[in-house]
């Protein structure tokens, strides 16, 4: 038994070749991986001493077997040092700022200690440490001599990625031609020229040096030089590029001293600069490169041991050729070489360097490969991984199942398990479950005896098996009715993309979901898939089940008033049984009401001519209200609605009242009512609301959009009536006569205007249009409730498009001067630039479809774009905010303890338990506290009126106290 | 020159005498170093505010009345 242990903290730092070399299992010498009769050949890239992959065999280090060996590193020694390219940034700053004599830092004292204590106040303020160790290495370049031994400090110039030169400027080899070409007098410049005594003069040297110098016989030293130089006006150096060698700079590295090093951010304990000089290549396990062996038997390695393969070839190579003296440029170029597959081994895209491939042409995928990117060893089996215990299909609506409850196809049920511990309570549901074997629903597919063995259910051993469980035996049974799931669709944007459902076992396909969870999902019925999750301990589905589950997420925290609530057809259907407020027979009245709780009507509302008793609509949906609910508020269609004690006395319900985002009626409930309440609610409008629109029925057609030909008429003569006035603006415009608008030019004036005019010329279509639509025409019915499009919709449909636009302005692109050949060039008029006179009832011209076309590509794009774009925003906005969490003192803190706010978002307050309404103004507290203080004379007696009152538990519809399915609704609260 | 503190918008920066700033110090149980940051530069900041200094920012909230900011002066 493996004790838990506690992480005290983890040291990121380079490895000395020396642990490479103890910790290694075995030194790798040869390319070969299995001999002929296809066992892994000793000190090869597939040594059993490296782990074992194949079942069956041993480890040769640990002696255990596949599975339980995690592998074994081992390694190769290089033949020549090689750069880690995963360094060649920092080895470029240490060359830069250390003294290519003794190693020391080229900064006095006095500046180092300056840096160190800047480099510990950033770490102490949070600040980026980088910024100060960037300067620390920008002064200690600047130094041209090393402040310790005086040693001249060359520039370093680093050729990506892994090759680095010294350029020193030295005296040119033809400084003598040079300099006598400085002294020639030159007359058109009127430069009278310098003679080698003048020159002496200047520059202080004996004559006859300078006549040796000019005649090429002596090298000037360096002052001397630079004396000529600053006479003569002249250039006499050139660059010299010396290439340091990986061994040239392992050696520099290790004159490094430790104290240097940590005023450049190195923690010389755990990483020597030296040490990101490869002299050792550790091999990783077979483990983490298994070879797979093809359907012909033949075995295909993994790309990590084909470049290891490479590696040691190359290796072998250089170490013969050495031994055997061949020539420096032929060393090199291995030396190269090697360095080539070193550098590919950890990281196959490197800008520059062509990606090493495969023999069919594919890049090899290398270390760097597995761990970057979306796929990578990070992102994609870190963070995100798949899991067992899922399931995935297409989900289609239920009205008839509760909106906390997911309709769950019968074999994913069988599938997918609960573990159930046997106790002596439950030991027969157990063996029930067992004898229904895997096949039948709610059996069992595995169980696991005391002893710890799993044995599966069959459809044979069923029986037999049943009898044998006894309690502490498990048994996986198959999900049955009221077990919680965790349901989500992706892309999982905000909390309520994963909530917690109760299991429906269903027969067919598909998931089921009540249409009322549609918003939070966003999800449609179009084909979308969604997964499911069956949780496997009581830990999680306690969890779930309190903080996940559906009705708790009825509010969300993004503008804390409701996000589930009627929808669609749920809003038209609340809108025509409120709106006029229509009569119900009996019959019609419970059938309405069928669905609900409501099994027995209240007093009728009067009686109709023939005598019979009639209820409203009204009054029938305020049967679905809380007694004691009164409320006021302005519905979407423009009507006030009044509730008073639990009775819809006037007003429309509509998308303001029962709507998700924010529905009045649910958000009160909610908020007052407790969340259970506001559940009962939604399912029962819910279905009230299906049950009213079908006893109305309700559809659209083509003639739902038409209007009488004398409206039709109307709208042609106002779209006329604007192509004049658009006319009359033309010739003012061409006249010269049109006055500019403050701030912009006549062009832009013009524009405007037009726009304006048909702008205002699409609205009085729409008006004649809307004037001939009768208040129970459907689309008319959907626009004003909020369930579905709107008046402009309506106004398209019927009186005319409008003006397209792209980029915000009339079409103006296509040929010169036009929009279209169709047109003549410059013409301003509106149809030439694609305003849309008839409606999408009457038909386009080929023209409008065109420019409609243009407009329609432009709205595509920009969603298409809009997507991705935010997207890419939301990864980076919760990556910055995910570590900040609410501490218990109401301050945001991020990980190290910092203070983001002092009070969460400013107030201390959670959103879903904020009023939406408009603050009244009124200290209810303060009130309460004014009122107690009167009543009650004791503090005990105050305690006792006051004391906490917890609200009852309801943990499922399936079971529990408070609202059970089964046995009706009682009040909650 | 425009003094940028004298603006409606800007919010009242009053530097803490340091036994104000213990006390805040202990009220959220921080070191100074965990407080929010402004730079000594910042215009809203009095003349004599110096690094090391805390500053109380009192500004209009949108979710309540007002709303009190610590912050450290850093160079
Ligand atoms: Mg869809
Ligand atoms: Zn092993
Ligand atoms: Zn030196």
């Amino acid at each position: 038994m493996q004790t838990p242990k506690v992480l005290g903290g983890i040291d990121f730092g380079l490895m000395d070749p020396e642990t490479y070399r103890d910790m290694s299992a075995t030194k790798v010498i040869t390319a070969d991986t299995y001999d002929d009769d296809g066992y892994p050949i000793d000190m090869g890239l597939m040594d059993p001493r490296l782990g074992v992959i194949d079942p069956g065999l041993e480890c040769r280090t640990c002696g255990s077997h596949s599975g339980s060996c995690n592998g074994h590193f081992g390694h190769i020694e290089l033949a020549a040092p090689v750069i880690h390219v995963g360094f060649t940034k920092l080895i470029r700053r240490l060359l830069r700022s250390t003294c290519r004599e003794c190693g020391k830092l080229a900064l006095d004292e006095a500046q180092r200690d300056e840096f160190r204590d800047r480099y510990e106040r950033a770490q102490e303020l949070g600040d980026d440490e980088h910024d100060v160790l960037k300067a620390a290495v920008r002064q200690a370049r600047k130094a041209s001599t090393c402040p310790f031994c005086g040693e001249p400090q060359a520039d370093i110039k680093h050729e990506k990625p892994t090759t680095y030169y010294e350029v020193q400027d030295v005296l040119s080899g033809d400084y003598s031609e040079r300099i006598a070409a400085a002294m020639q007098p030159d007359e058109e410049e009127d430069d009278p020229g310098t003679s080698p005594q003048e020159l002496a003069e200047k520059t202080d040297i004996a004559l006859d040096r300078v006549n040796e110098i000019m005649a090429g016989e002596f090298r000037p030293r360096k002052e001397d030089r630079r004396a000529i130089e600053k006479a003569l006006d002249v250039d006499l150096t050139e660059e010299d590029m010396n290439k340091l060698m990986p061994s040239d700079i392992r050696d520099w590295f290790e004159d490094i001293p430790d104290e240097d090093l940590e005023v450049l951010g190195i923690d010389s304990e755990h990483s020597r600069p030296e040490w990101m000089i490869l002299t050792v290549l550790p091999v990783p396990p077979v483990t983490t490169r298994p070879s797979i062996t093809l359907d012909n038997g033949q075995r295909s390695e993994d790309d990590l041991t084909h470049k290891l393969v490479d590696i040691i070839r190359i290796n072998q190579r250089f170490m013969e050729n050495r031994e055997a003296g061949a020539p420096q440029l032929i060393i090199e170029d291995l030396w190269e070489l090697l360095q080539y597959h070193v550098t590919t081994f950890v990281d196959n895209e490197i800008s520059g360097t062509p990606p090493a491939r495969h023999r069919s042409g594919r890049p090899l995928k290398t270390l760097s490969q597995r761990l970057k990117g979306k796929e990578g060893r990070f992102r994609g089996s870190l963070s995100g991984k798949r899991v067992n215990f899922s399931a995935r299909t297409v989900i289609s609506p239920d009205p008839t199942l509760s909106l906390n409850e997911v309709g769950v196809p019968d074999r994913v049920a069988k599938e997918m398990t609960q573990t159930l511990n046997v106790t002596e309570r439950n030991v027969e549901e157990a063996r029930q479950y067992v004898r229904n074997g895997p096949e039948a629903h709610p059996g069992a597919n595995y169980v696991r005896r005391p002893d710890g063995r799993r044995l599966k259910v069959t459809e044979k051993n069923c029986e037999e098996l049943a009898e044998k469980v006894e309690a502490d035996w498990e048994v996986n049974r198959h999900l049955v009715d009221g077990d919680i799931v965790i349901f989500n669709r992706q892309p999982s944007l905000h909390r309520m993309s994963i909530m917690a459902h109760e299991v429906v076992v269903m027969p067919y396909k598909t998931f089921r979901l009540n249409t009322v969870v549609c918003p939070p999902y966003n999800a449609d019925f179009d084909g979308d898939e969604m997964n499911m999750h069956a949780l496997q301990n009581e830990e999680a589905r306690a969890e779930a089940r309190v903080l996940m589950r559906v009705q708790e997420q009825i509010l969300s925290p993004r503008f804390g008033g409701n996000i589930i609530g009627a929808i669609q057809d749920h809003i038209s259907g609340t809108y025509l049984l409120t709106h006029s407020n229509p009569e119900f027979t009996e019959t019609q009245a419970l059938d309405l009401l069928r669905a609900t709780r409501v099994d027995e009507l209240p007093e009728a509302d009067g009686v109709d001519d023939e005598g019979r008793e009639y209820w409203t609509g009204r009054t029938l949906f305020s049967e679905l209200l809380p007694d004691d609910l009164s409320l006021d508020f302005t519905s979407s269609t423009g009507d006030s609605v009044l509730i008073e004690d639990g009775q819809l006395v006037e007003g429309t319900i509509d998308e303001d009242a029962v709507g998700a985002f924010g529905g009045e009626v649910v958000d009160t409930l909610t908020k007052e009512y407790g969340e259970t309440r506001s559940r009962v609610f939604i399912n029962e409008i819910a279905s009230l609301a299906m049950r009213a629109i079908m006893h109305f029925g309700f559809s659209i057609g083509i003639d739902d959009e038409s209007i009488p030909p004398e409206a039709e008429e109307q709208v042609d003569d106002a779209i006329q009536s604007a192509y004049d006035r658009v006319q009359e603006l033309i010739s003012t415009y061409e006249a010269g006569e049109l006055e500019s608008l403050p701030g912009r030019g006549v062009d832009e004036t013009l524009e405007m205007k037009i726009m304006q005019t048909l702008g205002k010329a699409r609205d009085s279509a729409g008006e004649i249009a809307d004037q001939h639509f009768g208040d129970d025409n459907p689309a008319v019915v959907m626009a004003r409730s909020g369930a579905r499009g709107s008046m402009l919709n309506l106004t398209q449909m019927a009186g005319s498009v409008g003006q397209q636009a792209v980029r915000g302005e009339r079409i103006n692109r296509g040929y010169e001067d036009r929009t279209l050949s169709h047109y003549r060039e410059n013409d301003l008029s509106a149809e030439a630039h694609g305003f849309v006179e008839n409606s999408y009832r009457g038909g386009l011209t080929p023209e409008e479809f065109f420019f409609h076309a243009m407009g329609g590509r432009e709205g595509l794009v920009d969603t298409a774009v809009r997507t991705s774009k935010s997207g890419y925003l939301q990864r980076r906005l919760i990556n910055a905010l995910s570590e900040l969490e609410a501490q218990y003192d109401g301050t945001v803190r991020d990980t190290s303890g910092r203070i983001v706010q002092f009070e969460f978002g400013e107030d201390g307050t959670s959103p879903v338990k904020v009023s939406s309404g408009e603050g009244d103004g009124i200290d209810v507290d303060d009130i309460v506290d004014r009122v107690v203080d009167a009543e009650f004379e004791s503090s005990d007696e105050k305690e006792r009126f006051l004391g906490e009152r917890a609200p009852p538990t309801n943990l499922s519809e399936h079971s529990g106290p408070g609202l059970n399915k089964a046995s009706g609704v009682e009040s909650d609260d | 020159m425009v003094d940028v503190s004298q603006h409606e918008l800007v919010p009242d920066h009053v530097l803490l005498d340091p036994e104000e700033v213990d006390e805040v110090l202990a009220e959220y149980d921080v070191t100074r170093t965990n407080l929010p940051k402004i730079k000594r530069t910042d215009p809203a900041l009095p003349d004599e505010a110096e690094v090391g200094d805390v500053v109380k920012i009192v500004r209009n909230s949108r979710t309540t009345e007002e709303a009190v900011v610590y912050r450290l002066v850093v160079s």
